[in-house]
């Protein structure tokens, strides 16, 4: 009997199709050997630590011994600890006086390179040098220059009247170092960051503002402002994570102190682990600071959000 | 503008335009100032880093402030590397640096071809879920992290410096982001010729990931090189003391500072990082702005 002719070509193109979806199927295994390595990598060392952190932060740990369930006690003991109650106020203070003028100085210098002068990337390259530097090798260098025979006490004489000051080993005087050198080596990296926004305003915004009769100052407000509202958004959200995490400079410039002025909570969590030996006291308190690290990330999303509304 | 108004005031156009010139040099001069001051402030530390590298050891804290050494003293830096073994530590954070770098290029971009080139179900949920790993601080999950690397015995071993760096979640978006915009005919092209898969990937895609892979490999390469936290968790041991960590002896409460040997390893600690941001300043800065967003 014939095959009616619809028929065969039917046949044919579901052979087709059969074959395709073999072939694409047989290539979509690619996908899956080369994505698994990766996916692996990110369940054992991002997933997991996660989750076992929340686990740990409900248990008294040592290493030697298994993990002992004590509930929520590492929480409850946390308000009544003199050491964390120090740490949070010094981290808020750290915090905001990291993120707040290094934000504005590095806007401000970012606004004065987006100009036109002579020797421009010249300057630009100098102010980036800071970025070069590792954590480490910044506080030994500014451990050197805030020695109280050292060039920061040389260099402010004028103002101090000669006093020696004794940078690291003064009570109000170390947490204010250690945010000037936080701002010195951040600035520079933000100034960066602003620039690429900066640049990235088209110029016809600005042309447009000029024929219809607007200042520089009133152009800066109602254009460069509110086109830099993802910038902004970034640089807080980025700095303010940064600053919540502060370690190398109080670790090596202070060890945190004196008198633990300068221990933030990255620091103690160190402490706890790592001189008590009480993994889940420590993750207790990476919670808490991991629970605030994203309650200011929305709220800087919301507040940005609300203020492009008010704009437009 | 000027000239208007000069004319609406009845002064000559010609004083008009020298007073214009004389405001716009008075702007300039006080730009320059500014730029020079701030010049003094980035620069001036990292200046003394490396003038007191040369110094005598009495000139440190001389008065008035040496700002080239009196007595010029190349020999701080053998000097400094007979204190503690630099060299074995200098050695160790190529080694560990390097090795990341390597592990992070070849795991990220073979992550994000597979990611965005293949079809298979859950593709879109591993890439969210790779993506909502950036948004965990490190420090948040430092204490597990290092807890499971002590229970794989990972604790004073290259493993433990190296592995849980060898992939970024940022290299990933980054290099999917980049293959997405890349047409499928390029890979078809090779594989008309016979090309297995991977020979696809290592021959064709790789190659077109230059520029992301270089921006990675400079973030990667840094953030390892600069990385002291980690090490300082992992790492008690002298002989794998990354060039960071093993600073940190100079720091040591009860140790007298030998403030021109500290400069020298400080300043032999920094060179990778400038020879990198000399030779490759375009995909430095870019990487640098970016890097932000690993968080």
């Amino acid at each position: 009997m014939a095959i009616p002719a619809s028929a065969g070509l039917n046949w044919a193109g579901r052979l087709q199709r059969s074959l395709y979806r073999d072939l694409v199927f047989r290539r979509s295994i690619y996908g899956v050997i080369f994505v698994v390595p990766a996916l692996l990598f990110f369940l054992v060392f991002s997933l997991y630590p996660t989750i076992n952190g929340f686990y740990l932060s409900l248990t008294e740990y040592s290493l030697l011994k298994p993990p002992r369930w004590v509930g929520f006690g590492n929480y409850a003991a946390l308000p009544g600890d003199m050491l964390f109650r120090q740490a949070l106020g010094v981290t808020v203070t750290f915090v905001f006086f990291s993120v707040v003028p290094k934000a504005l100085i590095s806007l401000l210098i970012a606004l004065v390179f987006i100009a036109d002068f002579r020797g421009r990337e010249w300057f630009k390259a100098a102010y980036f040098t800071p970025v070069l530097l590792s954590g480490v090798v910044i506080s030994l260098v500014w451990k050197l220059l805030a020695d109280p025979r050292g060039l920061l006490n040389i260099v402010l004489a004028p103002f101090t009247h000669g006093r020696q000051l004794f940078w690291l080993a003064d009570p109000h005087l170390s947490p204010a170092l250690i945010i000037a050198v936080d701002n010195w080596a951040g600035i520079p990296f933000y100034m960066m960051v602003w620039i690429a926004g900066l640049v990235g305003i088209p110029r016809e915004f600005y042309e447009a503002a000029l024929i219809d009769g607007a200042g520089r100052v009133q152009a800066f407000f109602r254009i460069t402002l509110p086109l830099l509202k993802p910038t902004a958004l970034f640089v807080l959200v980025i700095a303010s994570i940064g600053a919540f995490q502060a370690f190398t400079l109080q670790y090596v410039m202070t060890r945190g102190g004196p008198n633990n002025h300068t221990t933030t909570i990255a620091l103690l969590v160190y402490q706890y682990a790592f001189n008590y030996y009480r993994m889940g006291a420590a993750a207790a308190v990476s919670v808490v600071m991991f629970i605030v690290i994203i309650a200011l990330t929305i709220v800087q999303v919301r507040w940005i959000r609300s203020e492009e509304t008010s704009y437009v | 503008m000027y000239s208007e108004r000069g004319a609406a005031s009845g002064v000559s156009p010609n004083r008009v335009r020298a007073l214009s010139r004389l405001l716009r040099a008075a702007r300039l001069l006080l730009l320059y100032c500014g730029l020079v001051v701030g010049l003094l402030l980035f620069c001036v530390p990292t200046y003394y880093m490396v003038t007191t590298s040369f110094k005598d050891e009495s000139e440190v804290f001389a008065i008035p402030i040496h700002w080239l050494p009196h007595v010029f003293r190349p020999d701080n830096y053998p000097a400094a590397f007979r204190v503690a073994p630099f060299g074995l530590y200098f050695v160790n954070s190529a080694f560990v640096a390097l090795s990341v770098v390597l592990l992070t290029l070849f795991f990220c971009a073979l992550c994000g071809y597979g990611l965005s080139k293949y079809q298979f179900p859950g593709r879109d949920i591993i890439f969210y879920f790779i993506l909502s790993t950036m948004m965990i601080p490190f420090q948040v999950i430092i204490i597990p992290l290092y807890v499971l690397v002590y229970k794989l015995g990972w604790t004073n071993t290259y493993a433990g410096l190296i592995i849980p760096g060898s992939v970024s979640a940022f290299g990933v978006f980054l290099m999917r982001q980049f293959l997405i915009t890349v047409p499928d005919e390029l890979m078809d092209a090779a594989r008309m010729d016979g090309a297995g898969e991977f020979a696809i990937f290592w021959r064709v895609v790789v190659p077109l990931l230059r520029p992301p892979l270089a921006t990675l490999a400079i973030l990667t390469f840094i953030g390892s090189w600069n990385d002291f936290l980690w090490p300082l968790l992992v790492v008690s041991k002298n002989k794998l003391f990354t060039l960071p960590l093993g600073m940190t002896v100079f720091t040591q409460p009860l140790r007298q500072p030998y403030w021109t040997y500290i400069m020298a390893v400080s300043t032999v600690a920094t060179l990778p990082v400038l020879a990198v941001f000399v030779s490759l300043q375009r995909y430095f800065i870019q990487g640098v702005v970016l890097s932000g967003m690993k968080g």
